[in-house]
Order: C-alpha cells, then sequence, then structure tokens
C-alpha cells in the first residue's frame, strides 16, 4: 500500500498553486486535509503527477462572521470548526454537523474546504453546504467567483470547480431567528460514512405554521439531496405528529436511486432518509420548545 | 516432580504475586514505545518484498512476463510459481492434500492469492514493479456458492470433487433419543465469514545463508515450532537449519501462524544471494489474502426435548466454507467443538454431520476460539427456542439441563472431560447483578410503547488447553503438547527464566513473574523473562488454544521444582544435614521450624557456581533447571473422533439486554452483565482484560464484521471502511464477577481461558435480537445480525 511515483508541490502563494494546477491540468490534485485523498493514493486508486499541498499557502485557516455570514477559510481543520467559540454560539448546524465527521483524530487534519471539494455524498459538509445555501469561492486562472452549493456538487466526488481551480473559502448564512434545527445520520459504526443522514431546520411565522424549510439529505444519491416535496409538505403547516408522518412519506419520493452496497439496501437507505428526517424534525421542534 | 495445583501450597507464607491484580511487567515497553516489532527491524543490505496477486477468483495461468520488472532499477529478485515448483512443497494442510505451493504454478483459486513475489531496495520500488509485471489469465467458472460446491466442478484436478470432508460422527442412541422425544425442534443458521483481525498484521525478515544452508526467520510469529516446522518442510530445509525468531506482535487471534510469508521471503533471499528480505503485510493483504477468514458456516440443529425441559439428544449438520484450500486450520476449527459439543448441559447423546467443502474463496484462518463461538450460537440459541415452546423461561431451562456441580469429572458425548464448575452459581450471579426480574419488567413496559427490547441468557463452556487429538477426526495425529521453561538464578541471586515465545500480549511473562517470584521469595522485577528462538528453546508451542497461562505456569512450576532439589542439595552440604531435613519456604533454604537454619537461596545458588569446593561430591554446578510441561491423561482418539483433549473446562454465564429499533433496524446494547469460572485466577486484571476483549471481538461478530463476496468471487468488504471493527463506541463495558471453581489437574488451578469471552458474547447477543424480534415473529438466524440484513427481515 505504496503510492504510485508524483512529484510534490508545496507553494506558499495561491497565485503558484493556480499555475501549477493549470500546467499540469488534469493531472494534479491539490492536497489539503489528506484524510480521502491519502488511501486513495495508497491504494494507487488516484495516481496525480503532481500533488500540489496547501499546507504552506497562508491565510486559507480562519473562522470569521462576515456581514452576518460564517465564513471559513478552505484550509480550516473541521477540529478548529467544532472549538470555534463563533460557531458554537451562532451556528448550532454547523457545530452538529461537524461533530457528526468521522473521529476527533480525523477531524484533526480534516479541513473544512477539503470535505467539500472531495464531495463524497455520503459525508456531513456537503449537505450541511446545501441545506444553509452557503456560497463557495474558488480561485483560478480566471480570477476568483463564487458557486452556489446547489449548483457546487455535480456527481460522486465531482464539483463543479474546474481543473485549475481551487477552493478558498466558503460563506454560509445563519439559520433564520428562531429555527427549529436537526442534523441527524446513522451510520454502521460511530464515525463512519452515515447510511443515510438529513439537515433540516425550518422557522416559523407569527402564526406557529412554518414558514420557510430545508431538508437536505446525504448518503442516498450522487449528491446532496434536497428533499423539496417533503419541505413543502411541511410549509404553511403547523408543526405536529401527523405533519412530520406526511413530510416522512415526501422523503420517500424525495428519494430517486439510493445505492446499494454491501452495508444497505436501496430500499433501506430511502425508508431509513424518511424515518431520520421524521425524528429530525421532532428533535428540531423539542429543541426549539415548539409543543407537538 | 511436585507442581501444585494450589496457590497454598507454593512456597511461601504467603501469595505476593500470584492471583494477584500486578502491573504486568510487558507494559513499561510497550506503553513507551520501546517494543522491537517486526517492522522495526532492519538488517544490513535488507530488501523489501511486494508480492502481486490474483485479481481472479478463479484462472488458469497463461503466461507470466516479468522481464520489465527485472529491468527496473532497485529490483533485486522475482520468483513466481516456476521458482516454487522447482524448490518448494505445497504447504502443509488439514485434511492432507487441499493445498499449493507459496505462489500459484498453474492456476489461482481466490482474489489475493500470491502470483509473483518481487524483493526491491524499498517497498515503493516493489510495488511500482508489480505494475511492470504482465500475467496472462484464462478464466474458469467461480466456484463461490457453498451449498453448491459439493455438485460444482473441482477446483483441484487431482479431485473428483471439491467435498474435502464427509462424515457423520455418532455418539450414543441418537436416533432413540429422538424418536422418544416429546417434541423436536429444527432450526437452520447462517454463521458469514469474519475472523481475527490483529492491531498488527503479518511480517517476516527472512536470510537464506548461502554459506551454510541456513534459514533465518523473525517475525510476527505465533508459535515458533510450528512456523519453523510449516516453512522447513515447504522450503526442504532440514528442520534444525530454519531458526525462527519471533518478534513481539501486536496480536494474533489465530492471523500469526501462516507459513507462506516465511516461504516466500526464504525464497527471495536465496535468489538475492542471501540478502535479507522484509516482507510486512498490509491490510488489504490481510483482509483479501491474509488469514483473516473463519468460520463461513450453514447449520441445521436439532433437539431432542422433553416436556419437563430436558434436552435428550442433539444433531448438528454443518456444512462449512474453507475456502481454496486445507491449509489454514478451517478442518480443524469445525472439529473443535467436540471438546464441548454439549455445552453445559448433561445432553447424553448427540451427532455431528460434518461437511467440508473448498471454493474460490481465502482459505480459512484459525480465529480466537477456533469453532465454537459459532457452535455455541447455534446450541444456545436452540435451547432458547426450545424454552420458547415449551414456554419456560430461559434461565430455567438452563438450570434445568445444566450437568450438575458434584458430576465432576464429566464425560461429554463427544468424548472429553470437564474437569469441573458449578453452572448454577454462574447463572444465579448474572441473574442477581443483571436484577433479571427488573430487566423483564423493563422490556415489558418497553413493548407497550413499541419498543422492542430483548434479554440474552446464555452458558457456555470454554475448553482451555488445546490439545492435537481434539482434531484427529480431520486428521491431526499428535496427543499432547510440550511447552519448555528453563529457569536459573544467577550469580548475584537474579532469576531468568527463558522461554519458547514472545509477546503477543496476553500477559505470560508477567505470570511467569509472578509464579517465580513468589516461589523463591523475591520480588517480580528479580525475575526476567528471555525468549529464546526455535532453536535454543526448549520444546514448546507458544500461545494459542487458551492454553499458555496454565501450561508455561506448569512448566516453570516444574523446572523450579527441579531447581528447588538441587538447592536443597547444596544446602544440606553447607548446613551439615541431610536434605531430607530441609525445605525451600520465603526464599529460604532451611530446617522448618528452626528459626536460626536457614541460607538464602541466593547464596546457595552462588555458591554453586563460585565455590565448587563447597559442593556435594559429583554435583552438577548449576543452579539452572529445565522442565517441559503437557497435560496429563490425553488418549488419542477413537474411531468417532472421542478423546480426553481440552484439560480444562471454563464456564460463563452473559445476561444482555438489547434494542432493536424497529424503523431503521439498528441494534444497541444497552446492559451487559457476565460471570465466568476459570479455576484460580494467576492475574485478575489480565483476565478481566481477556474478558473484555473477547466481548469486543463477539460484538464485532455478532453486529458488525463479515467478509462478502460476490457472485463472481470478488471481495467487496476489502477495507476496513468495509469490513467493520468493532470500535470503543460499539462496544460496552460489561458488569463483570469472578468466579472460582480451580481446576483439579492443573498448576495451581488454573484453566485456560483466552478465548471465552468470543465464545459466549455472539450468541448471548444474538438470542438477545431474537427475544426482541419474537413480537413480531421474525427469527435473526445469520450472523451478523446487520442493519441490511434485520432491516430485510423486518420489511419483506
Amino acid at each position: 500500500m505504496k503510492p504510485a511515483p508524483f512529484e510534490y508541490a508545496a507553494p506558499d502563494n495561491l497565485e503558484e498553486v493556480v499555475s501549477l494546477l493549470e500546467e499540469n491540468e488534469g493531472d494534479a490534485k491539490v492536497l489539503s486535509g489528506g484524510q480521502s485523498l491519502m488511501p486513495l493514493l495508497n491504494m494507487r486508486l488516484a495516481r496525480p503527477e503532481v500533488l500540489v499541498d496547501l499546507a504552506r499557502v497562508p491565510g486559507l485557516d480562519y473562522v470569521r462572521e462576515d456581514d452576518g455570514l460564517l465564513v471559513i477559510g478552505a484550509m480550516t481543520r473541521q477540529r478548529t470548526v467544532e472549538l470555534s467559540p463563533i460557531v458554537g454560539e451562532g451556528h448550532p448546524l454547523v457545530l452538529e454537523a461537524t461533530r457528526n465527521v468521522a473521529h476527533p483524530q480525523n477531524r484533526n487534519q480534516g479541513t473544512f474546504g477539503g470535505s467539500l471539494a472531495h464531495a463524497d455524498p455520503s459525508a456531513e459538509y456537503p449537505a450541511l453546504a446545501v441545506a444553509l445555501g452557503a456560497k463557495l469561492k474558488a480561485v483560478g486562472p480566471d480570477g476568483e467567483r463564487e458557486i452556489d452549493a446547489d449548483e457546487f456538487f455535480v456527481t460522486y466526488l465531482t464539483t463543479d470547480l474546474e481543473a485549475a481551480e481551487v477552493l478558498t473559502e466558503v460563506r454560509i448564512p445563519k439559520l433564520p431567528a428562531g429555527a427549529a434545527w436537526s442534523f441527524t445520520e446513522l451510520a454502521r459504526r460511530h464515525g463512519d460514512y452515515a447510511l443515510a443522514g438529513v439537515a433540516s431546520y425550518f422557522s416559523r411565522g407569527d402564526d406557529g405554521k412554518v414558514a420557510d424549510a430545508r431538508i437536505v439529505l446525504f448518503g442516498v444519491g450522487a449528491t446532496p439531496v434536497r428533499a423539496t416535496k417533503a419541505e413543502q409538505e411541511l410549509i404553511g403547516q403547523t408543526p405536529g405528529a401527523a405533519v412530520f408522518e406526511s413530510v416522512r412519506k415526501a422523503v420517500l419520493d424525495d428519494v430517486e436511486e439510493p445505492q446499494t452496497d454491501v452495508h444497505a439496501s436501496a430500499e433501506q437507505r430511502r425508508s431509513l432518509a424518511a424515518v431520520l428526517t421524521q425524528r429530525g424534525l421532532v428533535d428540531a421542534a423539542r429543541r426549539a420548545g415548539i409543543s407537538l | 516432580m511436585r507442581i501444585p495445583n494450589k496457590i497454598e501450597d507454593l512456597p511461601t507464607s504467603t501469595n505476593r504475586f500470584i492471583g494477584k491484580e500486578v502491573e504486568r511487567v510487558e507494559d513499561r515497553q510497550l506503553l513507551t514505545g520501546r517494543t522491537e516489532f517486526i517492522d522495526n527491524v532492519s538488517l544490513p543490505g535488507m530488501l523489501h518484498c511486494a508480492i502481486l496477486r490474483s485479481p481472479n477468483a478463479h484462472a488458469r495461468i497463461v503466461s507470466i512476463d516479468t522481464a520489465a520488472a527485472e529491468a527496473m532499477p532497485g529490483v533485486v529478485a522475482i520468483v513466481t510459481g516456476k521458482d516454487a515448483l522447482e524448490l518448494t512443497l505445497p504447504m502443509q494442510t488439514v485434511p492432507e492434500g487441499w493445498g499449493t505451493h507459496c505462489l500459484a504454478t498453474d492456476r489461482v483459486r481466490y482474489v489475493g492469492e500470491p502470483v509473483v513475489a518481487v524483493a526491491a531496495t524499498s517497498r515503493y520500488v516493489a510495488e511500482d514493479a508489480l505494475e511492470e509485471i504482465v500475467v496472462e489469465y484464462d478464466p474458469l467458472p467461480p466456484v463461490v456458492d457453498t451449498e453448491k460446491a459439493a455438485e460444482s466442478a473441482p477446483i483441484y484436478d487431482e479431485h473428483e470433487s471439491n467435498v474435502v470432508f464427509q462424515r457423520t460422527f455418532t455418539w450414543g442412541e441418537v436416533d432413540a433419543a429422538f424418536a422418544s422425544a416429546d417434541h423436536v425442534l429444527t432450526e437452520k443458521f447462517r454463521w458469514h465469514r469474519l475472523g481475527a483481525n490483529p492491531l498488527e498484521c503479518n511480517g517476516v525478515v527472512s536470510e537464506w545463508d548461502p554459506a551454510d544452508g541456513t534459514v533465518t526467520a523473525r517475525g510476527s510469529f505465533q508459535s515458533q515450532v510450528n512456523m519453523g516446522l510449516l516453512s522447513a518442510g515447504a522450503l526442504q530445509v532440514p528442520s534444525n537449519k530454519m531458526r525462527i525468531i519471533s518478534q513481539p506482535h501486536g496480536g494474533s487471534f489465530g492471523g500469526k501462524g501462516g507459513p507462506r510469508g516465511t516461504i516466500i521471503t526464504a525464497l527471495l533471499s536465496r535468489k538475492a544471494g542471501g540478502r535479507p528480505v522484509k516482507w510486512i503485510e498490509d491490510r488489504m493483504e490481510y483482509l483479501a489474502g491474509g488469514a483473516g477468514q473463519s468460520w463461513d458456516r450453514y447449520y441445521e440443529v436439532s433437539l431432542a426435548l422433553q416436556k419437563d425441559g430436558t434436552i435428550s439428544g442433539l444433531r448438528v449438520k454443518l456444512l462449512d466454507d474453507l475456502g481454496a484450500s486445507a491449509e489454514g486450520f478451517g478442518a480443524v476449527s469445525a472439529a473443535k467443538p467436540l471438546a464441548a459439543f454439549t455445552g453445559p448441559y448433561k445432553i447424553p447423546v448427540a451427532e455431528y454431520d460434518l461437511t467440508l467443502v473448498a471454493t474460490n474463496k481465502l482459505p480459512q484462518s484459525p480465529y480466537r476460539g477456533m469453532g465454537p463461538p459459532p457452535h455455541n450460537w447455534v446450541l444456545e440459541q436452540m435451547v432458547d427456542l426450545a424454552a420458547n415452546h415449551l414456554d419456560l423461561d430461559p434461565g430455567e431451562i438452563r438450570r434445568r439441563n445444566f450437568i450438575p456441580k458434584d458430576a465432576f469429572p464429566y464425560t461429554i458425548p463427544s468424548g472429553n472431560d470437564y474437569d469441573s464448575g458449578d453452572y448454577e452459581a454462574a447463572l444465579d450471579a448474572v441473574l442477581e447483578m443483571g436484577d433479571y426480574a427488573s430487566l423483564r419488567a423493563e422490556q415489558e413496559e418497553a413493548r407497550k410503547q413499541g419498543r422492542y427490547l430483548g434479554i440474552g441468557l446464555v452458558n457456555t463452556i470454554e475448553p482451555g488447553v488445546f490439545d492435537w487429538n481434539a482434531y484427529a477426526i480431520v486428521g491431526s495425529q499428535q496427543t499432547g503438547v510440550p511447552e519448555g521453561a528453563t529457569v536459573g538464578i544467577d550469580i548475584m541471586g537474579k532469576i531468568v527464566a527463558k522461554v519458547g515465545f514472545s509477546l503477543e500480549g496476553q500477559g505470560q511473562y508477567t505470570v511467569i513473574s509472578q509464579v517465580l517470584a513468589d516461589y523463591f521469595g523475591v520480588e517480580m522485577s528479580d525475575v526476567r523473562v528471555v525468549p529464546q528462538d526455535s532453536l535454543s528453546a526448549p520444546p514448546h508451542f507458544g500461545p494459542g488454544g487458551s492454553r499458555l497461562g496454565v501450561a508455561i505456569t506448569g512448566a516453570v512450576l516444574g523446572a523450579a521444582d527441579i531447581l528447588r532439589e538441587k538447592l536443597i542439595r547444596v544446602g544440606a552440604n553447607l548446613m551439615q544435614t541431610q536434605p531430607e531435613t530441609l525445605e525451600l519456604g520465603d526464599g529460604m533454604i532451611r530446617i522448618p521450624g528452626v528459626a536460626e537454619a536457614q541460607i538464602p537461596v541466593a547464596q546457595v545458588a552462588a555458591t554453586m557456581l563460585a565455590r565448587s569446593d563447597l559442593l556435594p561430591e559429583g554435583m552438577d554446578p548449576n543452579p539452572e533447571a529445565t522442565y517441559v510441561w503437557t497435560a496429563p491423561g490425553r488418549t488419542p482418539a477413537d474411531e468417532q473422533g472421542r478423546a480426553k483433549s481440552y484439560l480444562t473446562a471454563a464456564n460463563a454465564c452473559h445476561l444482555v439486554l438489547v434494542e432493536v429499533d424497529r424503523d431503521t433496524a439498528e441494534v444497541k446494547i444497552l446492559k451487559y452483565f457476565i460471570a465466568d469460572d476459570c479455576g484460580t485466577r494467576l492475574n485478575p486484571a489480565t483476565c478481566e482484560g481477556m474478558t473484555q476483549g473477547g466481548v469486543a471481538q463477539g460484538v464485532g461478530a455478532a453486529l458488525l464484521e463479515e467478509y462478502v463476496y460476490d457472485d463472481d468471487g470478488q471481495l467487496l468488504t476489502s477495507t476496513f471502511m468495509d469490513y467493520l471493527m468493532p470500535t470503543i463506541y460499539e462496544v460496552p463495558m460489561t458488569d463483570k464477577k469472578a468466579l472460582v471453581t480451580p481446576s483439579p489437574f492443573t498448576p495451581l488451578g488454573a484453566k485456560g481461558m483466552g478465548e471465552g469471552a468470543l465464545h459466549t458474547t455472539p450468541a448471548a447477543v444474538m438470542c438477545a435480537i431474537n427475544d426482541a424480534l419474537r413480537p413480531l415473529a421474525v427469527k435473526a438466524h445469520e450472523v451478523p445480525a446487520s442493519p441490511k440484513r434485520l432491516w430485510a427481515l423486518l420489511n419483506p
């Protein structure tokens, strides 16, 4: 389990990163925390000619608030996000998603941006980004651009990033004031990729009815799956067991083609997504002090 | 020879160490990173081996082209099946004749089978070289379905079918018992492949000395003597020219016994002019091509049951999928249940219909417990079904069938003797620890809320102190497993014990130090255990089969006793008295009852080495002695496989509460209680650790671990992302109670206890799951009870 030969570059500025990616178009791979890439290299499943390590590029490691948004540098370690007072005080869904990412040892090394750019559809952060409507900032040969999370995830392990683009920053809106939220997943073992999971929130109007809702599933498709039918079941309703039951049923329709593998069948994943959504809504309501 | 079978009979007025929770002598080095594992070993000129493995489950090898790899800078030697054919014999198998050479010669029979091995200046270069080797295969239809293996085309040309073994063993009037039963219950069970996964995989550094034809192999070897015999046999090297040095290793659980790595690296070293060659097996190699797969079983089990709950007969029909050869003890694992076939129950007659087949999967290897974990599960699950059938409590039906405590030694139908035990005491202990009535009330309450709680309450026997004769039915020939130790006292009064095994994790060096410190009245730090290689050690086997703690205690006590006699002879000369008037006690050679008449052992030993003028005439001036222990009273197997085999029978009762989530099929272990009895506990802390570790593996077996092959024989669980080991989050910390019924037949009354929790935990968890599922009228009769399987059961 040793990688095939590769060139290693560790530039100390983004311009050089981009030009290296450009020079080796398609044959270069960006290394951030390495939690997914290093095993792939060692198993010789990934065989880049050049590995461009972001470790020495300054200014990509930060958590701050800017204009009401949570702003996270792409090279920020997941553990830093988890322990950030800004996240802890104002961004509970980000915190809860982070706690579900693998194990502390992985989070010490893994980066926020790396997980998003890797785009594993069973991972927590892609679903989180879609749920909260994050914007992802990338730098490439033509300069900087911002991509909506909805458009960022194309399919399994594939994003909207061009070969010479590198993710630099993620801007995440706060949950609406008073929103009820939940992050729920089921994995074979603590810390494993989820068989299925869901990031959700809803907020209510003055009449107590759901005004806005987001339900994003993961582990059940090629990308995070926005459960739009389920959201529609929720919006305009007074939260309660009957509504959550119809949301559960709607999720079954929202999930199209989950994969079957040694750990779960497609039907099981679909069903899990629905059950977890329902349970997540109950948790969310309880946490928000909504009596059901 | 005086080997005490009670701690009180040691020559010390108070045992300061043995039987006490002492700090393990192994731990400081382990915890400070000072232990030298095989991957730390680096020899001058050493090369690194990488192995090209078959991507096909079944194929003929048409051609192998290594020219490009040979031309690569840094590549020093390459061996293929051609070299293996020329220079080696096939590896030994049980039964005989179902094996292959260390490298595939004409066809491959499983994904991961070694085909070509490269030695290069680094592992990186060696792996790069593998990519330059071209092997042309002609695929053959793979035999993957165990139940169809017998009718499928044979995977060995020299055999007419894939049936490796088929026989029915009958012990007593089984037909009559079933004919006269009030009820006969029959069920099918399936136990999927899983197995040993030590933290460290296999590793070896071999050196072929071209000058004198000797081979030295250092490695993470469980048994030096076995590794020596198996590898020397294949390499056609005289056994005394094969030196095996076992490095301390990061666990084995049965996974460190195969000789293939030693044979391949020795061949490469031979081709490389004697340069040492290192092979470190990586996890992917281990999972697909190593020693990690065991017990791939289909069961049909019948109980003859009387109205009052008495079980009057047991029939077990087993079809076990050995994989592509019989090199790795799969057959032995199927034979092992004979040592405790009927569990803790006085079932008078039994039958074992055993079929072993070869398929295109990785050959089975031993795993902690060898064969009983699946056997115990199906037996205990049947007892639960019998309880349900008669509307009896699972504890009560067991109580009615237990071998009573005054019936020992007790001969079971399959021939082995149990030495001692009190099974009701263990049952009573867990019922009390867990407050069983309240658990049932909790279950009742939960059901009303639509939650499915289940209680598992199982009892098992752990045969301890293994003997080869237990496996006679599949061709094992030996009776007795010798284990030796040499114990000496140096001129400064310090003690050295020399043994034939290295550190594997079980803490035997600690036990040796405890025993000798108490025996000679010194501190544990005055004792040092020094491992010897396979040629310098006394006869030995090493760890395995819940045996070494008992066996090495016997060996060092035997050696100490010989030494005691020598010391007394010298002491008598010094004290001008007769040896018969002297004793060894509390570190002194002394006349009992005469306070002044004593000389420290250290002084007597020093006299032997430094004052020959003070020795009795003709005395050998050597304060050192060797003793080789083997279990007493073992008998060769009769024609039905019946033998006095495993010397001890430890027992355990596990009580577990689980919850099955109806909607997600998730299983959570809520409470876990264990009462176990392994006789005298030489180091209670080690016993507790052994039990907790066995629970971890048992939880893995019941819920997580499984090797999955697809219809083409491709392994789908080839990394730890998919082969799921239990982690600390999945394993409950158990409440444990130690019961002590000493063995009357063993040194200090200890029983083998290294495997018992893995013998019991899968049964306990599975019985609990089935208890939870009862209101839903489904049976979980496949292990592991993964969420995928349970979900399918719950959503038909």
